[in-house]
């Protein structure tokens, strides 16, 4: 069989030609076929991207798991890091002078503001190692000790503490000390940091705190050491300096 | 953590170890260093462009309190945001603060992140028309 050779679109046009139109409906049949291929792959596209929806839920949640997890982490870091921060602080001021005084003002400026002792004594032993002079006192503390110049035994915390330089913490019986911090130079305890009373809004000394007291206990102790000595030196100097300007006028 | 914008700050603090804090902990940020309230208001006299001021309130010759009484009492320095960060902890202390008008009361011993918080959130809201 032959066909004519037709425009398909032209075939509509030929109403009364049966092959005209027999043309025209084989290329509607094979429009059709080409519709109904095309609906099917797409039917199948949509299958096979509704089944990756729930493994894609999946990486989200894990994504999401994930994010939250590190958010975390960065609080945890962002902390530590204050952290570190304070206790770099601690140190550095403690050693950024060569003036007892001072690194015993620091001391104090430790205990208020980053430990938020509000009740505490310093003991610190006199130079020829003879006696525990109190050498500050902050607020009132009832205590059989507070109101002399030297410590001489008697808390059982402190007594304790100052025999194995052991940071202790109370309080215990017969004695109002919260925490005994030993100062401690090359294994020699040479004064001590009583803490008798935190702050109203401190309820106690934590993790933390125990960082600090223990910096306080090895960084106090040599910064005053070196103060102490490098005072003594200067006297000295002082000392010789004039009596060179009093032999050289004599 | 609120990240802190090149900000001018001043700190008016007795405590050498706080100042020496804030140094470290506020490094983004240009600090001005004043020891008690009368030095603050001499150094607010000079830096008027301050974004924040940060007020201990136990100081030597004139406390926190105030030099926030005096610089609400200057219209070119009223509308500065003041943080008092202080030992003073009892919930009179802090209603006092607030009331005489620090916008935040912080209390020492005062953790990085709760600072960081609130000098972000002060340097980053805060919008031209609320200065004189």
């Amino acid at each position: 069989m032959a066909f004519r050779e037709q425009n398909p679109n032209a075939a509509g046009t030929d109403n009364g030609d049966p092959l005209a139109t027999l043309m025209r409906a084989r290329q509607l049949i094979h429009d059709a076929q080409q519709a109904i291929e095309e609906a099917s792959q797409s039917v199948v596209q949509q299958r096979a991207s509704s089944g990756e929806i729930p493994e894609r839920e999946a990486r989200l949640a894990r994504a999401e798991n994930d994010r939250e997890e590190l958010a975390t982490r960065l609080l945890e870091v962002e902390h530590q890091v204050g952290r570190l921060m304070t206790l770099y602080v601690a140190t550095y001021q403690l050693h950024a002078t060569l003036d007892p005084a001072d690194v015993q003002s620091t001391i104090a400026e430790i205990a208020v503001n980053l430990i938020g002792a509000q009740q505490f004594a310093l003991l610190l032993r006199n130079e020829d190692g003879s006696a525990l002079e109190i050498r500050m006192q902050e607020g009132n503390i009832d205590a059989p000790w507070s109101s002399a110049a030297t410590y001489s035994g008697g808390d059982p915390l402190v007594d304790a503490a100052l025999l194995d330089g052991v940071l202790r913490f109370g309080p215990v019986e017969g004695s109002p000390v919260l925490v005994v911090v030993p100062l401690r130079v090359q294994d020699v305890t040479v004064g001590a940091l009583l803490i008798t009373r935190l702050l109203s809004h401190k309820a106690k000394l934590d993790e933390e705190d125990r960082e600090i007291l223990d910096l306080l206990g090895a960084h106090a102790a040599s910064a005053l050491f070196a103060s102490r000595v490098y005072a003594r030196a200067a006297r000295k100097l002082r000392t010789l300096e004039d009596l060179i300007k009093l032999v050289k006028k004599g | 953590m609120n990240a802190i914008k090149t900000r001018k700050v001043l700190v008016v603090e007795d405590s050498r170890l706080i100042h020496k804090m804030y140094e470290v902990m506020l490094r983004p940020c240009m600090l001005i260093a004043a020891h008690d309230g009368r030095e603050g208001l001499a150094r607010l006299a000079e830096h008027p462009d301050v974004d924040v001021i940060i007020l201990d309130i136990n100081m030597p010759h004139m406390t926190g309190l105030e030099f926030l009484g005096e610089v609400k009492q200057t219209p070119d320095f009223a509308a500065i945001p003041v943080v008092i960060v202080s030992t003073e902890g009892k919930e009179e202390d802090v209603a006092r603060g607030l009331k005489a008008g620090a916008v935040a009361y912080l209390k020492k011993p005062f953790q990085r992140e709760d600072l960081l918080k609130i000098i972000g959130r002060l340097t980053t809201d805060r919008t031209a028309p609320q200065r004189r």
